[in-house]
């Protein structure tokens, strides 16, 4: 794949999944991403090694990979003077400076704009927040699981209307991966306008902007129309109005879903597909008015045509069908899914200890046609003198900052 | 040993970076690393067999030592026979 930036310098002083995804974006990107953790506990994310009752070794941690692919980790304390000055000096040969500190600690911590920018002030500037930088909760701590899902309305528009509390998100790190993302676009931008204008700018991504961008085709409606909708209990079984569209069991308990929002030119061809060439000429269902009138009877015949033969059966039958539809799968079943695979979705990484190599996803964007060549996560300090001794350093100055803590 | 040099092993496919040393004996798998790789390799001692992780840190006890390796290979670090231990990053437990 073509390494759109390739040369370009980032420095990440980022912890768990958001900032650090739009980082991991740059990185597949081509650029030099130089994460600072902290010498002793690293980031925050290596503290995450459990999801669904599965505890992983630190050592082959694929959470740690998927926001972390491809960068260099050095070793450094920020809350010692000689810590900030190493920051400050890296700062001077980076691009972009790519943060989500709150605004306090990065007061504190003096890395804010415009400490970052005295020493450089072409630097792109990228913050990542959970609430935004400005307003009352600029200094709000958020994740994914409460700005983006919680505080958006996203929570509460995909629950049912039955349920007291909102659905659990079930996708840990949705809104952050997403946010990573959007973040990564910004900056490519920014740096596009660097390169023409030769002028830097700061650029903010939020948990809570990025949430409202994904819903933002039903805020707007809902908003200018003073309604929202909500969602009843899930069924079995075609759309109320347009039996084309709904999640349909099949003999063995899985699932077909059908998504045919335009029916008229599918009509055919669905019921054909389905094995009921009679409906396909049945004046009920001769267009999409009649057969959004007669949806019920539209609907028994469906349920039943897939409740007659079993997934696979339907999954195969269906390829020709020119309808939209999917099968239910899980993210298992995404590992040997053929379409996700022929798109180049994963990359290997081999765990530093030789186990069973981890699948990690790819970034979404493809450039050229290829694959990106994405490189395992760094362990935790592991370029902290390779990048010092690129900085200038000697080894007499390494080992004291080594000695004062300073670095890992 | 200078900061910076690199040691190969004697027994493995293991190199490492020296960070920091003192005037003992650095070995891998049991025997002593150098400069250049030997000719041959001598066997792995069993009690330097755990091999060395990429990337990973490696010190003692008193922080007289720390090697980081930069290839793994199957025998285990030591200095003047004490293994030397991974120093890894601490984090605060989370969970979601």
């Amino acid at each position: 794949m073509t390494q759109v930036m390739k040369g370009v310098r980032v420095l990440e002083v980022a912890q768990f999944v958001f900032v650090p995804c739009a980082g991991a974006i740059l990185a597949e990107w081509g650029a030099d991403v130089i994460k600072v953790e902290h010498p002793v506990r690293g980031d925050a994310q290596r503290g995450m090694r459990t999801i669904a009752g599965v505890t992983f070794d630190p050592v082959a941690n694929p959470m740690i990979q998927h926001p972390n692919r491809g960068k260099r980790s050095i070793g450094i304390d920020i809350t010692q003077p000689e810590g900030q000055q190493l920051i400050y000096d890296l700062a001077k040969d980076a691009d972009v400076f790519l943060t989500n500190y709150l605004p306090s600690a990065r007061q504190k911590l003096k890395i804010d704009v415009e400490h970052i920018r005295a020493v450089n002030p072409k630097i792109i500037y990228a913050r990542g927040s959970g609430y935004g930088d400005k307003g009352p909760d600029r200094d709000r701590g958020g994740f994914d699981a409460t700005a983006f899902y919680i505080h958006s309305g996203v929570a509460h528009a995909i629950t049912p209307e039955e349920f007291d509390v909102p659905l659990t998100m079930g996708v840990g790190g949705m809104g952050d991966s997403q946010a990573g993302m959007y973040l990564a676009g910004g900056i490519a931008g920014a740096l596009f306008h660097r390169s023409q204008t030769g002028e830097p700018t700061e650029v903010d991504v939020s948990l809570l902007s990025t949430a409202m961008w994904m819903s933002g085709q039903v805020v707007g409606t809902y908003l200018h129309g003073g309604k929202q909708m909500r969602v009843g209990m899930p069924q079995a079984g075609g759309a109320k109005v347009n039996p084309f569209l709904g999640h349909f069991l099949t003999s063995d308990q899985r699932v077909i879903s059908l998504f045919i929002m335009v029916p008229d030119p599918y009509i055919r061809d669905t019921f054909e597909h389905l094995g009921l060439p009679e409906a396909a000429e049945d004046p009920r269902f001769a267009n999409a008015l009649a057969l959004m009138e007669n949806s019920a009877a539209a609907n028994a015949l469906i349920t039943e045509a897939f409740a007659a033969k079993p997934f696979d059966y339907w999954r195969e039958h269906l390829k020709t069908m020119k309808g939209q539809w999917a099968a239910v799968q899980s993210m298992l079943d995404l590992g040997d899914d053929p379409q996700a695979i022929a798109n180049d979705a994963f990359f290997e990484v081999e765990p530093i200890d030789g186990s069973t190599p981890i699948r990690v996803v790819r970034g979404p964007v493809q450039f050229d046609h290829a694959p990106a060549k994405s490189n395992r996560a760094p362990e935790p300090s592991e370029h902290t003198e390779t990048v010092l001794l690129e900085l200038g350093l000697d080894w007499e100055r390494i080992e004291s900052l080594k000695a004062a803590g300073a670095i890992a | 040993m200078k900061p910076g040099t690199r040691l190969k092993s004697a027994t493995c496919d293991t190199e490492v970076m020296v960070i920091r040393s003192a005037d003992g004996t650095i070995e891998c798998g049991g025997a002593p690393m150098g400069e250049e790789k030997p000719a041959s390799l001598a066997p792995l001692s069993a009690d330097f067999s755990a091999g060395t992780l990429m990337g990973k840190r490696y010190v003692d006890a008193d922080g007289k030592y720390e090697l980081l390796c930069v290839k793994p290979g199957k025998g285990s670090l030591s200095v003047d026979g004490v293994a030397l231990v991974v120093k890894d990053a601490k984090p605060l437990p989370a969970s979601d």
